[in-house]
C-alpha cells in the first residue's frame, strides 16, 4: 500500500517546470564584447564567467595546447605583478622575453645533442642562466602567501580549456566587482603570461604522465584527421617548442572582443554594471578577426571501425557514434536517447548489463565529445566483469541499441528520462556557476545563450518516436568506432605496440629531419594501426621491419 | 598594539558585514534527532543532509565502515527491493549520495520541492529500514576488493590512496575485508545509525509546521537498535591495530617512502598530512587560506582534500626519487620553521571575511554551514577575532610535523 502512495506521488511529480531565461538581459559592446547578466537581488556576491569561443579544435597543429596553457598562464592565479604593464630593460616583461630566448637556445642545444651525443654541450652552461633568470623573474614577484588578488579579496577563480572554449569562472564578493572589471579587463590587454614555462612544462609532464588514453584514442580513430580527434599527448614536440611570444600573439586573436561573452550573475542590476563594463572590457582594442578556420568535414557514416589496444590497466569497451553537432535538430533526440540509456544507476544500460546480465561493472554515456559545436561522439564506456569478455559485452551492448531502435520505449522509462532533464533544468536555475555555464556553452556550441531555453521547450516536444528514429540514423554501424582496451602488462603498453613503434620511429628517422614531425607521423601511425586485426599488425610489423637495415632490426 | 588596532577593525568590520542569509531554525525529535531547517521559498529545490557520528571503535577495525556503506547502498529498504528503490529514485529525479570521512557518514539528497515527501521517506527507508542480508555482504566484500585493485590503472591515483591517513578513506587489504563479519556490520549498524546520534538538515520551500510534519511522518520511528550477541574475536586474520591520525608513528622517510611506478613519466613526490584532530576550525581555516600557493613552497604545489593536506613536487629531468622527495620535505619544513606573520594573519582573516558572502552562491555550502553549526564545528568571527599568532604557528608546526607526513613518489621503476 506505502509503496503505491509513493509511486503515485512520483508520478504527480512528473509536470515538467519552466525554464525561466527572460531574467536574462543582454548587451553587446561597440567592440564586439557580448554581455549577460542575470540579477539575483539577495546574494551579496556574484559569480562572472569570461567565455572566449574558439578552444582546442581551432588551434593550428603548431600551437597545439595552446588553449591549455591560457587556461595556466593566463588565468588560474592572478599575482599584481601579473597586471603591471612594464615596458623597458630590467622591466618583467623583458626579463620574459630573455627567458624566452634562453628556453629556445636550451632546446635547439639537446636537439642537437640527441642528434651528435658527442659533440660538447652548452646545455649546462644555458640551464644555469636559465636557473639564474628565474631567480630574478620570481624576485619581483611578492614573497607573501595570499598574493592571489582574488583569494586575498575571498574570492576564487578556474580556467578550463575545451575543445570549443576557454571558460572562465570567478567568484567574488560584490565590493568587488569594478576590482574585478578592472583585473579581468588589464589581464586581456597586457597578456603577461608570466608563468609561461613553468606552465608548458607541467603541461607536457602531466601529458607524459597520463599516457595513452582510451579515450584519446577512441576520438583519433573516430574523427581521424580531425582537430576533434587530436590527441594532445601526439603534439608534444610541438607543445615544448612553443614560446610564450606565439602565445601571446595567439591569444589576442583567440581572446578577442569579438569571441568574448561576459555572463555575470548575482545582486547586480544592468544599469549598475553596464557603465563599469563599458570603461574596461569596452575599452579593449577590437581584433582585425581573421577567417575561422575552415575545419576538414568528417562524414558520419565513414564506417565501422574497431581498435584494440593495451595500456596497462583494467580492460574495457569503448564504443562511440559519430553524431550532428548541438545546433542540428537531431541532437535533442539523441539527448534523450543517451538519457535513457545512461541516466544512473536507474538507467536501461546498468539494468540491463550489470544488474539483469551481470557483465558490466559499470556504465558510463557521454554525449558531445569532444564538443557539441561540430559533429562529435556519443560514448558508451563499459567496464567487463570478470569472467565476461570484451566481445560478449559488445554482443550485448549491441543488442541494447538494437532494443532502443525498434522496441517501443516504456511510458515510465520514457517519463525518467523527462525527469531527469526537468532536475538538471532546476538545478542550473538554483546554482549561478550551473547557470553560468549553461548559458555559456549555448552560445558557445549552439551559436546562441537563449538556446539554454528554448532547447528545454523543444526537449518537451520530442516523442519517443523521434529518439528511435534518431537512434536508428546515429546509432548505427556505419557511424560506430570500437575500442577493446585489453588487460594490459605491468610495463603499461602492449609489446607489440612497443616494438611497432621503435620501427616506425627508426624508419621515420631516415626519412624526417624535422624531430616534431617525426614524432607525429609515428603517432599518427600508431593510430592508424591499432585499427587493424592483431594478425594484420603482426604482419605490418613484419613489413616494416624488412624496410630497415640489417643492424637496426 | 598595530595588531590590536587591526583585531578591533576586524572585529567592527564583522559587526559591519551581518550576512543576509537565511536564519536556520532548529527542533529535535523525542527521539533524539536534531533537525536544521534552512527555509528558502526562493529555492525550486529540496537538499538534505543527514550526518551521523562515528563512535571511536569503528577506527579499530579498518575496512568496516567503508564496507557496510557500501553494503547499505546495496541492499532492499524498507518494502522495496534495491532495484525498484533505485528506480523510485530516478522516477522523480531525486539524487541520493551517500559519503564517508573519519568525522562520519551523511547522505545528501537533492530533489525537486515537489517530491520532498517522497525524497525524505526514501531517505529514511535508506538510513534506518535497510534490510541487510549476508549474500550482499558478500557480495560487495568481492566488489571492494575488486575496486580496490582497479586502483592499478592509475599509478598516481594509487599513490594517493596509499599515502591516504584518513582511515575511512584507505584502500582496504584483503585481510581486513576478510576479516569483517556479518555480526560486525549489525553490530556497526546499531552503534552509529541511531537518532540521537545524527543531524538533519534541510533547506528549501518548506516552512518550519511543513518540515516538522514531514520529519516526525519520515523519521518519527526511528529508534535506538540493541546491538546484536557480541561476536567472537575474527578467527581468520586477526584485525591490524590502526594508526590513528593524530598520533603516527615516526618512521624515516627512506623507511617511509612508497614509490608507483609510472614508465615514461617524469618523478612526483606527494606528501599527505592529516588535520590533526584538535586543530580548532578557526586555525584550520587560516591555514586552508595560506597554505595554498604559498610562495615559500615554490615550485611544489598544496591542495587540501577533504581534511588532508596534499603536497606534490615534480623533480628535475635527471632528478632521483630520494631527491625529489627530500626536496618535498625540506620545503614544507622550511614554511613550518619559518611560520606566518601577523601581516599575514590580518589579510587570511580579512579574506576569510570576505569569503564569507560566497556562500550565497553556493545552496550546498549554506547546507554545510547549517551542519557544521549544529555540530559545533562553525569558524565564527568571534573564534576567528581569537586566534593569536602564536596559535596559528603552533598549529602549522602541528600540521606539517614531519611524523604526520606521508610521503611517496610516482614515475620511474618500481623499487
Amino acid at each position: 500500500m506505502r509503496r503505491l502512495a509513493l509511486l503515485l506521488l512520483a508520478a504527480l511529480g512528473l509536470n515538467a517546470q519552466a525554464l525561466h531565461l527572460d531574467e536574462v538581459q543582454e548587451r553587446r559592446l561597440a567592440n564586439g564584447v557580448r554581455l549577460l547578466v542575470v540579477e539575483r537581488r539577495g546574494l551579496n556576491a556574484f559569480h562572472a564567467a569570461l567565455v572566449f569561443r574558439g578552444g582546442r579544435a581551432e588551434e593550428p597543429p603548431a600551437l597545439a595546447g595552446a588553449t591549455d596553457l591560457l587556461a595556466r598562464t593566463l588565468y588560474g592565479a592572478t599575482w599584481p605583478e601579473d597586471l603591471e604593464a612594464s615596458k623597458g630593460a630590467g622591466s618583467l616583461d623583458a626579463l620574459l622575453k630573455e627567458e624566452e630566448g634562453l628556453l629556445e637556445s636550451l632546446r635547439l642545444e639537446r636537439l642537437r645533442q640527441r642528434k651528435d651525443p658527442a659533440a660538447a654541450s652548452q646545455a649546462s652552461a644555458l640551464g644555469a642562466s636559465l636557473w639564474t633568470l628565474h631567480e630574478a623573474v620570481r624576485a619581483r614577484f611578492s614573497s607573501s602567501p595570499l598574493m592571489d588578488v582574488y583569494a586575498a579579496r575571498g574570492g576564487r577563480q578556474t580556467a578550463v580549456a575545451s575543445a570549443d572554449a576557454l571558460l572562465v569562472q570567478t567568484e567574488l564578493p560584490m565590493a568587488a566587482f569594478e576590482f574585478w572589471c578592472h583585473t579581468e579587463a588589464q589581464r586581456l590587454a597586457i597578456l603577461q603570461l608570466s608563468r609561461f614555462s613553468e606552465a608548458r612544462a607541467a603541461l607536457a609532464a602531466e601529458l607524459r604522465g597520463q599516457g595513452s588514453q582510451g579515450l584519446a584514442l577512441l576520438q583519433g580513430a573516430a574523427l581521424p584527421g580531425h582537430p576533434y580527434g587530436r590527441d594532445l599527448a601526439d603534439h608534444l614536440p610541438a607543445l615544448e617548442a612553443m614560446r610564450r611570444s606565439e602565445l601571446q600573439t595567439w591569444a589576442r586573436r583567440a581572446c578577442g572582443p569579438d569571441r568574448l561573452t561576459v555572463v555575470l550573475i548575482g545582486g547586480l542590476a544592468m544599469e549598475a554594471v553596464l557603465p563599469l563594463v563599458e570603461r574596461s572590457f569596452g575599452a579593449l582594442p577590437t581584433v582585425q578577426e581573421a577567417e575561422d578556420p575552415l575545419l576538414p568535414e568528417i562524414p558520419a557514416d565513414l564506417g565501422d571501425r574497431h581498435i584494440q589496444a593495451s595500456l596497462g590497466g583494467a580492460p574495457g569497451l569503448l564504443v562511440g557514434w559519430r553524431i550532428p553537432p548541438r545546433p542540428d535538430r537531431e541532437h535533442l533526440a539523441l539527448r534523450l536517447a543517451a538519457c535513457l540509456l545512461g541516466g544512473g544507476p536507474s538507467g536501461r544500460l546498468t539494468q540491463r548489463l550489470v544488474h539483469q546480465k551481470a557483465l558490466a561493472q559499470s556504465v558510463e554515456v557521454r554525449m558531445d565529445l569532444p564538443g557539441g559545436r561540430l559533429p562529435g561522439l556519443l560514448v558508451i564506456s563499459l567496464v567487463p566483469t570478470e569472467g565476461h569478455s570484451l566481445a560478449e559485452l559488445e554482443g550485448a551492448l549491441h543488442t541494447e541499441i538494437l532494443r532502443l531502435q525498434q522496441e517501443p520505449i516504456p511510458a515510465e522509462e520514457w517519463q525518467r528520462a523527462l525527469t531527469q532533464i526537468d532536475v538538471d533544468q532546476l538545478r542550473v536555475q538554483d546554482e549561478p556557476a550551473a547557470l553560468a555555464r549553461a548559458l555559456c556553452l549555448a552560445w558557445v556550441e549552439a551559436g546562441d545563450w537563449r538556446q539554454a531555453e528554448q532547447e528545454l521547450q523543444r526537449l518537451r516536444n520530442v516523442g519517443p518516436e523521434a529518439v528511435q528514429a534518431a537512434a536508428r540514423t546515429w546509432l548505427n554501424p556505419s557511424h560506430r568506432t570500437t575500442l577493446w582496451l585489453q588487460a594490459g602488462t605491468d610495463a603499461g603498453q602492449d609489446p607489440l605496440e612497443a616494438e611497432t613503434a621503435r620501427v616506425l620511429k627508426a624508419l621515420a628517422a631516415t626519412r624526417i629531419e624535422d624531430l616534431a614531425q617525426r614524432e607525429h607521423m609515428v603517432a599518427e601511425g600508431l593510430r592508424q594501426l591499432r585499427m587493424l586485426s592483431m594478425e594484420e599488425r603482426r604482419r605490418t610489423l613484419k613489413l616494416l621491419e624488412a624496410q630497415l637495415s640489417p643492424e637496426k632490426r | 598594539m598595530r595588531s590590536l588596532a587591526t583585531l578591533a577593525a576586524f572585529i567592527l568590520t564583522v559587526q559591519g558585514q551581518a550576512l543576509p542569509s537565511i536564519r536556520p531554525q532548529m527542533f529535535t525529535l523525542p527521539n533524539g534527532l536534531r533537525v536544521v531547517l534552512l527555509e528558502d521559498h526562493e529555492r525550486p529545490l529540496v537538499r538534505a543532509r543527514l550526518h551521523l557520528t562515528l563512535d571511536s571503535e569503528a577506527a579499530t577495525r579498518p575496512g568496516l565502515a567503508p564496507l557496510a556503506l557500501r553494503v547499505l547502498r546495496h541492499s532492499d529498504a524498507a518494502a522495496f527491493r534495491m532495484e525498484d528503490f533505485e528506480q523510485l529514485l530516478a522516477g522523480a529525479g531525486i539524487e541520493l549520495t551517500s559519503a564517508l570521512r573519519s568525522d562520519g557518514l551523511s547522505w545528501s539528497l537533492l530533489a525537486r520541492s515537489r517530491d520532498q515527501d517522497l525524497a525524505l521517506g526514501l531517505l529514511a527507508d535508506r538510513a534506518f529500514r535497510s534490510i541487510v542480508d549476508p549474500a550482499t555482504l558478500e557480495a560487495e566484500r568481492l566488489a571492494c576488493w575488486r575496486e580496490t585493485e582497479r586502483l592499478d590503472a592509475s599509478p598516481r591515483a594509487k599513490l594517493r590512496s596509499l599515502l591516504e591517513p584518513d582511515w575511512t578513506l584507505q584502500a582496504p587489504t584483503l585481510a581486513r575485508l576478510t576479516a569483517i563479519t556479518y555480526e560486525d556490520l549489525l553490530a556497526f549498524y546499531a552503534r552509529t545509525l541511531r537518532p540521537d546520534r545524527a543531524v538533519l538538515v534541510l533547506q528549501g520551500d518548506l516552512g518550519q509546521e511543513q518540515a516538522k510534519r514531514l520529519v516526525v511522518l519520515s523519521f518519527g520511528t526511528w529508534t535506538v537498535q540493541p546491538p546484536p550477541p557480541v561476536p567472537g574475536a575474527p578467527t581468520s586474520v586477526p584485525a591490524p591495530a590502526p594508526t590513528p591520525a593524530s598520533s603516527p608513528a615516526a618512521p624515516s622517510p627512506e623507511a617511509q617512502r612508497i614509490q608507483v611506478a609510472l614508465a615514461g613519466a617524469g618523478l612526483r613526490a606527494m606528501a599527505v598530512a592529516a588535520e590533526p584532530e584538535d586543530l580548532g576550525v578557526e586555525a584550520g581555516a587560516l591555514l586552508a587560506l595560506l597554505l595554498p600557493g604559498n610562495p615559500v613552497l615554490f615550485p611544489a604545489q598544496v591542495t587540501l582534500e577533504g581534511q588532508d593536506l596534499v603536497a606534490i613536487l615534480d623533480a628535475e629531468p635527471l632528478g632521483s626519487p630520494s631527491a625529489v622527495e627530500t626536496s618535498l620535505r625540506e620545503r614544507l619544513q622550511t614554511l613550518r620553521q619559518r611560520g606566518f606573520t601577523e601581516q599575514d594573519l590580518d589579510r587570511a582573516r580579512a579574506a576569510w571575511l570576505a569569503g564569507r558572502a560566497l556562500t550565497s552562491l553556493h545552496p550546498g555550502s549554506m547546507v554545510d554551514e547549517a551542519l557544521a553549526e549544529a555540530r559545533g564545528r562553525a569558524v565564527t568571527p568571534e573564534g576567528m577575532a581569537a586566534v593569536t599568532l602564536g596559535h596559528l604557528n603552533e598549529a602549522l608546526r602541528r600540521w606539517l610535523d614531519p611524523a604526520r607526513l606521508h610521503t611517496g613518489v610516482v614515475g620511474g621503476s618500481n623499487r
